[in-house]
């Protein structure tokens, strides 16, 4: 790849003033065979404004063109101009013929110059494109950061001529502990420890320019979409010999490596979301046959222990208590297994959420069968308003959560409390209210404020009953996954606890 | 008379607790733990089925479907699969009931009781015109319905909707057939309609539409006019 310098060595200079007084001597020569068949003077002058311009073309620089151009009305001046062979001259026509000669091959000069300055930059852009293009190209088949950082260490190397240094970062931005360096001259990769990397994060950190120079090396941070993904190393000797130029191609060069990084990782990251996908469906799969193998057993447990109350004298009341545990034990196990694949499936996200437009009754009224199946003896209340109240809803979770609200009720109920389910409709916030109270111990205001949390349960301790703990935070689950409201409070009126969700009536997120 | 009931499960013990109670109950029964046996068993004289799904040579819905090409004998299907569709798809292939595992024994005798009712019903259950449950009375002749001896005005809707419960008195039926009966098979799924001429139903015939005593609702499937 051809170097980007615009500086001309002491050879190149000696070789160009070599040149210059070659071809003047040559104007001269011709000049004077001009002379000796007594052409007119200007012809001569037009011969050294030709010399001046292939000079000017040689050289490419503007102040050998100027220097070209003294020295030619000089050059005419001494050997041609009368009187000749010295500097004066006695005729004023003269001044016009220098000035004119001089004007000429300056304005030529500047022209020409500008040219070639031109289709240098042209050139210089072209390679800056072609390299950028390349390392592009190569970066695009990167399969990973190894890839990356060979690819990038090696392009900018060939094309600065130096060795460049590559050091990545991690996810949370602290260097590796490798650098790969790479040789331009034999075309090797070596890795080398990182100096000090919390330093240089310190430094990264407080950076203020484009570039970190500590000591030997200049840092370039390679800048991701969100953060720091690494830096290039150049040592400060071969940054020294980067021109304007070639700092560009440096600086267009790590924006390709930065979006060839991020697309890695973006790509990493898609990769991980996919596998975590079927890790996901993996376990809903396995909660499902969690939940399925677990029935039959337990269709078992109950079905037998029914069959021993049934064969058990009646006067035997030890072990019909017995039977009658097992059952109860067999149904508690029951909702237990399924609140927690329930609390497991909506908080995976593996419950969509079914919404239909229901009216409330409905779902209240299934809530409540299902409650009195398994307790016979209670009575529970349900008052809605006369006129039919649809709302949208998932209607099989909603009645899950007035189940849980009532068995919650019954724990804390004794035979002769009551309970009750209402609902209301609340034109102005277009809510739909359901309330669960009762008539039992009501909640202590130090439960109050933890009631919907997982496993918290007020009177683990002091009953004898089964805590849940899982019951409430399911409600609050279901609730919110409706973008409705859940509270507990105790009622104002009598004692008691009441539980109340809203549900918004209109679909503001899903329609 | 006595019925006699083929159980078709798999799993012994469950088998085992069902039988024991149909003898209690005073029931014959006869096993099968595949669908291919329970088949073969059909040849003998049967009343009513009790068929899990989940059978180890195939599907308890493919035997549903073999048996209704020939017999309307009560199904009652149990089985541990508890989501919605899986219920539609058995009721709407013929099964005539659906129990959830785990359930009690008291809970599949009522569903056998209710399912025993029919098998005496059958032969002129199409030409009833008069059928009574508790308080409720229907007339298919005059379309008309009564509560305590009183008459209810129905919409024409809603008295479709209570002939065809009544017509199926006793079993679940699916959300899917009775929009395809009251709105025609083109109509689609939408069950709001449905919901809301129940829910007016409902008013006129319960006397608490949030703890009916007639119409039952099995979310997500269906709607069953109790018949005890």
């Amino acid at each position: 790849m051809k170097r980007f310098k615009r500086y001309k060595s002491m050879k190149d200079r000696l070789h160009n003033i070599f040149s210059a007084v070659l071809i003047f001597a040559a104007a001269t020569g011709i000049g004077y065979a001009f002379h000796a068949v007594n052409f007119s003077d200007t012809n001569i002058a037009l011969i050294y404004l030709l010399a001046v311009l292939i000079i000017v073309w040689l050289t490419r620089s503007l102040p050998a063109g100027l220097l070209a151009a003294i020295g030619g009305t000089f050059a005419f001046n001494y050997f041609f101009a009368a009187p000749r062979f010295t500097f004066t001259v006695y005729d004023p026509n003269y001044y016009i013929t220098f000035i004119t000669l001089t004007f000429t091959a300056v304005a030529t000069g500047i022209l020409t110059a500008r040219a070639q300055e031109e289709a240098r930059l042209a050139r210089e852009k072209e390679a800056e494109t072609k390299a950028i293009y390349t390392l592009t190209n190569k970066l695009a088949g990167a399969k990973d950061l190894d890839e990356i950082v060979d690819i990038s260490v090696s392009a900018i190397s060939d094309a600065l001529q130096c060795n460049a240094g590559f050091l990545c970062f991690d996810s949370v931005g602290h260097p590796d502990s490798m650098y790969v360096l790479h040789n331009y001259k034999d075309k090797t990769n070596t890795k080398i420890d990182t100096d000090n990397p919390d330093l240089l994060k310190f430094h990264l950190n407080k950076m203020k320019g484009d570039y970190i120079e500590n000591g030997e090396y200049i840092d370039r941070p390679i800048h991701g979409r969100d953060s720091v993904l690494g830096l290039i190393r150049i040592s400060t000797e071969d940054a020294k010999n980067i021109d304007p130029s070639g700092l560009r191609l440096l600086h267009s060069m790590i924006d390709s490596i930065s979006l060839a990084m991020d697309r890695l990782y973006s790509a990493q990251q898609r990769m991980k979301s996919i596998q975590e996908a079927s890790r996901e469906r993996y376990r809903a799969n396995l909660l499902r046959s969690i939940s399925h193998d677990i029935r039959t057993p337990l269709t078992g447990i109950t079905g037998m222990s029914e069959m021993l109350a049934d064969t058990i004298p009646s006067d035997n009341e030890y072990c019909m208590g017995l039977a009658v545990k097992i059952r109860k034990n067999a149904e508690w196990l029951h909702s237990l297994v399924e609140n927690i694949l329930n609390m497991t499936r909506l908080q995976d996200g593996t419950i969509k959420l079914r919404r239909e437009i229901v009216p409330v009754e409905e779902v209240i009224g299934v809530a409540i069968d299902h409650v009195e199946d398994h307790r016979p003896d209670l009575d529970i209340e349900a008052k809605i308003p006369e006129e039919v109240i649809m709302a949208p809803m998932d209607p099989k979770l909603i009645e899950q959560v007035l189940i849980n609200l009532l068995e919650n009720a019954i724990k804390h109920i004794k035979a002769d409390d009551r309970i009750w389910v209402s609902v209301s409709k609340d034109d102005d916030a277009n809510e739909v209210i359901f309330k669960v109270e009762d008539s039992g111990e009501g909640i202590d205001a130090k439960d109050l404020p933890y009631i919907f949390q997982e496993f918290y349960s007020a009177d683990r301790l002091k009953s004898s009953d089964h805590g849940f703990g899982l019951g409430l935070a399911i409600c609050e689950t279901i609730i919110s996954a409706h973008n409705g409201r859940i509270s507990a409070a105790n009622r104002e009126e009598g004692r008691g606890a009441v539980f109340s969700f809203a549900l918004p009536v209109e679909e503001k997120d899903e329609l | 008379m006595s019925y006699k009931v083929l159980v078709v499960e798999d799993d012994v013990q469950i088998r085992s607790f069902i039988c024991f109670a149909l003898k209690a109950e005073g029931f014959e029964y006869i096993t099968a733990g595949s669908a291919t046996e329970a088949l073969e068993k059909l040849s003998e004289k049967v009343d009513l089925l009790v068929l899990d799904l989940g059978l180890p040579d195939f599907d308890g819905k493919e035997v549903i479907r073999r048996i209704r090409e020939w017999s309307h004998m009560p199904i009652i299907v149990v089985s541990a699969r508890d989501r919605e569709e899986e219920k539609i798809a058995a009721l709407d292939t013929g099964a005539d009931d659906y129990l959830t595992k785990p359930f009690s024994a008291s809970e599949l005798m009522a569903r056998i009781r209710v399912a025993c009712r029919h098998i005496l019903l059958q032969p002129d259950q199409e030409a009833r015109a008069v059928i009574e449950v508790r308080d409720l009375k229907i007339n298919m002749d005059k379309r008309l319905v009564y509560r305590g001896g009183e008459e209810i005005h129905l919409t024409p809707m809603e008295y479709k909707l209570m002939s065809m419960l009544f017509r199926n008195i006793g079993k679940v039926i699916t959300t899917g057939s009775i929009i395809g009966e009251l709105w025609g098979s083109g109509y689609g799924s939408d069950t709001q309609a449905l919901r809301a001429l129940m829910a007016g139903l409902r008013r006129k015939i319960e006397i608490n539409p949030a703890k009916p005593e007639y119409i039952k609702t099995e979310i997500g499937v269906g709607y069953r006019l109790l018949d005890e």
